[in-house]
């Protein structure tokens, strides 16, 4: 059959014009590239080269930075705690998020908007406002929560709330709550009802079939929310400044204080070419991860 | 005893009512398909005997159960989707195990019933693929294997060959009746095509608008139609207005008419008419407003000055050419006892 189909020879102008192949891309990309990837280069090559009295020495490439950065114990560290708290955050986002996108998915009309709109508002906020709102309920004796348990009697001692990994880890997850939410209600929403049906027609309970047949079948958008908010949290400086405090980091704030802070570029350079990629190395883990869990979606692609 | 009875199932999404009464019976190991076009609520009543559908009144028994108030997860009843609703996540073993994973049956036990019901819709050889790998008809089977590894009392399939290209249907459909035949499974099609619910059915349950028309053998439905609807919706029919007198049918005085004087329908196969040119006598007369040979018969619209044409199939002899339009021509019906003669007035003929 295809050999009979006549052949269209098309000039480089009509592909353009009709939007064949990757033209349509081609502004997108050129923006991409002039303003994201170059002076992204331009910065990271800043821990790659010896800088002499604010000006770049001629000629020199060193890796010397970079493998000072690799032998100092606290980069691990705070790559660690980057790591762990980025990796709860999405663990506890997805468990807010599933009964939210679930809710969204069960609901009509009226109500279907009404979540939709609490899912989205949030981030019609930025996030250093979210971050702060964090501060004014969980902070000191004065916090909202700490007043709330106190006159409800279930404490005597304001907790110890604010500068603690807690208090990282609760403001990263609301934060950062809808990216695990919108994959999910779109994956939800659109979902073939019939297969429960199947399922319950089979015999099994409807929560069996949640956990057998709904559940699978949103895996991809499970990993998806997964992979967004683990970059985010991961790489995320303003939540563990404000509600860590001071004396907390992670490879992100310092990266933040390294080039703001103290200054000094090259180190800040060296450490967010680290933390650039290992977030990369830890997405693309997950991206894996979530492909090899729904290899049937491959089949059905 | 009936193996599965509706009993006056009724409901209604909003105001519309999309079950009115429907009572149906199907003896054990049998066939029966609910025929009827599309929104006449023949799968709504298929639903409801699954148990996703809840009536708004009636009773649904299987098997001397009353199961009306139980819940789909809990009746012994198969089900085969329109479009298969195959679990894309899980290969075809997986699918076809799922019902007895949900019932904690070993996994020995499990291997082995799966095996035997892969073998039975022979697609042993496609253990290991995922739905979307495979063909519609293939689809099909899978689905089927997933419903009968449970060994249901009942099987319920909504438009199973609506999916599959013209081709494969009649071949599968034949497949289908064969195997359900060997298992002996009470089974209930739903289907808005009559030359399927002829194929597959030892009883064909005809619907319109939320109603059961009639209920029989198909071969019965087909000569002796109860209503109009009926007689139009099985095969192709003429339904006449016609005018009774003295147990008589004034057109067709060989038409016998239990019913007293007064205004009646009577339905005409086109194969059972025969055309005469324009001699006195009984029939219908009117004149050829088109001809379609089509070699061993010819297809003739006439024009009786009703709002349809009177439709005739007539067998063609060799060299035989078809009557010129415009010709006058008489139509009387070749066996009379066939006419089936409903006290019903036709709404245009």
């Amino acid at each position: 059959m295809a050999a009979d189909a006549p052949k269209h020879r098309t000039s480089g102008w009509r592909r353009i014009l009709h939007g064949r192949g990757i033209w349509p891309a081609v502004p997108a990309l050129v923006f991409l590239f002039v303003f994201l990837v170059l002076p992204m280069a331009t910065l990271l090559a800043f821990g790659f080269v010896t800088i002499d009295r604010g000006r770049v020495v001629d000629g020199t490439f060193t890796l010397e930075n970079l493998w000072k950065a690799l032998n100092d114990d606290l980069v691990w560290r705070l790559m660690w705690r980057s790591f762990w708290v980025a990796a709860l955050s999405s663990v506890f986002t997805l468990f807010l998020a599933y009964p939210v996108a679930y809710l969204f998915a069960e609901s009509r009309g009226l109500w279907r908007a009404l979540v939709l709109v609490a899912v989205v508002s949030p981030l019609l906020t930025s996030a250093l406002v979210r971050a702060y709102a964090w501060l004014v309920i969980l902070g000191g004796r004065r916090g909202i929560l700490n007043q709330t348990l106190i006159s409800l009697g279930v404490v005597d001692q304001p907790l110890r709330l604010l500068n603690t990994d807690w208090a990282v880890l609760i403001g990263m997850t609301q934060i950062h709550l809808p990216f695990m939410i919108l994959p999910l209600l779109a994956v939800l929403a659109e979902r073939d009802r019939r297969l429960e049906e199947a399922s319950l027609n089979l015999g099994a309970s409807r929560t069996g079939t949640f956990f057998r047949v709904v559940v699978p079948m949103s895996v991809p958008a499970i990993f998806a929310g997964l992979a967004l908010v683990f970059a985010v949290s991961y790489t995320n400086f303003i939540v563990p400044q404000l509600l860590g405090g001071g004396a907390y980091a992670t490879l992100a704030v310092q990266v933040y204080e390294q080039t703001i802070v103290v200054l000094d570029w090259t180190r800040g350079a060296v450490l967010a070419t680290i933390l650039l990629s290992t977030c990369f190395a830890f997405v693309l883990a997950i991206v894996a991860a979530g492909n090899r869990l729904a290899r049937w979606n491959e089949a059905a692609a | 005893m009936s193996h599965i009875r509706l009993e006056d199932i009724e409901k209604s999404f909003g105001s519309v009512r999309v079950l009115d009464r429907c009572t149906l019976a199907v003896e054990k190991g049998t066939v029966a398909t609910l025929l009827g076009p599309s929104g006449c609520g023949k799968t709504t009543l298929l639903r409801a005997l699954a148990g996703f559908v809840d009536p708004d009144a009636g009773r649904v028994v299987v098997g001397g159960k009353d199961i009306t108030d139980l819940p789909p997860n809990r009746r012994q009843v198969g089900y085969v989707f329109q479009s298969y609703a195959l679990f894309p996540h899980l290969d075809v073993a997986g699918n076809v195990a799922y019902g007895l994973k949900v019932r904690r049956m070993g996994r020995a036990e499990i291997e082995t019933r799966v095996r035997r019901a892969l073998d039975l819709v022979s697609l042993s050889a496609f253990a290991d693929r995922y739905p979307a790998r495979l063909s519609g008809g293939q689809q099909q089977r899978v689905a089927i294997a997933r419903a009968m590894v449970l060994e249901p009392e009942v099987l319920l399939l909504d438009e199973p060959f609506n999916a599959l290209d013209a081709q494969l249907r009649l071949s599968m459909q034949v497949e289908l009746r064969k195997l359900i035949g060997r298992l002996g499974v009470t089974s209930i099609f739903v289907t808005h095509d009559q030359q399927e619910a002829m194929t597959l059915s030892d009883r064909v349950a005809v619907m319109r608008a939320g109603r059961i028309e009639q209920f029989g053998p198909p071969l019965e439905i087909y000569d002796r139609p109860r209503t109009a609807y009926v007689a139009s919706f099985i095969g192709r029919a003429n339904v006449l207005r016609a005018r009774g007198r003295g147990g008589r049918i004034e057109q067709v005085p060989e038409i016998a008419l239990q019913s007293p004087d007064g205004d009646v329908s009577v339905v005409v196969r086109p194969e059972n008419l025969a055309l005469w040119d324009d001699a006195p006598g009984p029939g219908w007369r009117g004149r050829v407003a088109f001809a379609s040979p089509q070699g061993a018969q010819i297809e003739y619209e006439i024009d009786i000055g009703a709002a349809d044409p009177l439709r005739v199939l007539v067998p063609r002899k060799v060299g035989e050419a078809p009557r010129a339009a415009g010709a006058a021509v008489r139509a009387v019906p070749v066996d009379p006892a066939a006419c089936v003669v409903l006290a019903e007035a036709a709404d245009g003929g």
